[in-house]
């Protein structure tokens, strides 16, 4: 058996840098800090327990991100009524870039929203976006991570994206005309 | 030269593109393309402005300083039960 002092050193090394990154996908998964907060204690007191189960120099913020989804799952998430990922699934989104190729083509009016409203946007997605677009575009891991992490075939993965990309730059367009950040487009 | 892609195909790819996710022969098919194609640049230029709001605005959220020590005190605690 490993001296626990060894132990502690290795966790503290490789999966304690990661702590920022497993608190801002707890607070976009559950919305709410307080139980974001629970999450993520409850998954680094569970990856230290298990921590035997971690092959060193592997991806260690793969290896917690999974016990956080996991975790996430099956003690946190709300069983109510939710958008059925299938149906979604199954519509393509809105291209917004069409509605403002003329106007802002280069897509400025993304740099005028307030930190606020753009994660507020992220919570809107349905789940099984929303949990795919944090973990790529926020947390910045590859397709192949995802897949691992969520238990789902890259292809999967790649068509969620795309669809919560989409919804989401339809939710942040509608913000950015309220705003007058962007004119609306002619009808 | 011909170009390999056409626009309809760079658009396509132009999110994997961003995020680092084709191969080296696509990635540099796509670079070659996009420096060529005005309407892909730009529609390329939209696009990278949407990831870096996303990686500037939504990824500044630290882990709250009272959370850390709670964890460290409650691993601590742990380790010293073995």
């Amino acid at each position: 058996m490993a001296e626990p002092s060894t132990a502690v050193r290795s966790f503290d090394k490789e999966a304690l840098p990661h702590l920022d990154a497993l608190y801002r996908v707890a607070l976009r998964l559950t919305s709410d800090p307080a139980r974001a907060e629970d999450l993520v204690q409850d998954t680094m007191l569970k990856a230290y327990r298990s921590w035997k189960q971690y092959r060193p120099g592997t991806n260690a913020k793969g290896w917690l991100l999974t016990i956080l989804r996991n975790t996430f799952i099956n003690d946190y998430r709300r069983r109510k009524l939710e958008p059925v990922a299938m149906d979604l699934e199954a519509v393509e989104p809105h291209a917004i870039y069409r509605d403002v190729e003329i106007d802002d083509p280069e897509g400025t009016f993304f740099s005028k929203i307030v930190d606020d409203k753009v994660t507020e946007a992220v919570d809107a997605l349905p789940p099984d976006f929303r949990e795919v677009l944090v973990l790529s575009d926020i947390e910045g891991l590859h397709y192949a991570e995802i897949a691992e992490t969520i238990g789902a075939p890259v292809g999967t993965v790649k068509s969620r994206l795309f669809r919560a990309r989409r919804l989401l730059q339809a939710k942040l367009y509608e913000h950015a005309v309220e705003m007058g950040y962007i004119k609306p487009r002619e009808t | 030269m011909s170009d390999p892609i056409n626009c309809v195909e760079a658009e396509e790819r132009l999110h994997d593109y961003l995020r680092q996710e084709l191969t080296p022969e696509v990635e540099q098919q796509m670079r070659a393309h996009i420096d060529r194609c005005r309407h892909c640049f730009q529609h390329y230029q939209f696009e990278a402005n949407f990831f870096l709001m996303l990686e500037t605005r939504a990824a500044r959220q630290p882990c709250p300083d009272a959370l850390r020590k709670r964890i460290l005190d409650l691993l601590r605690a742990e380790a010293r039960r073995g």
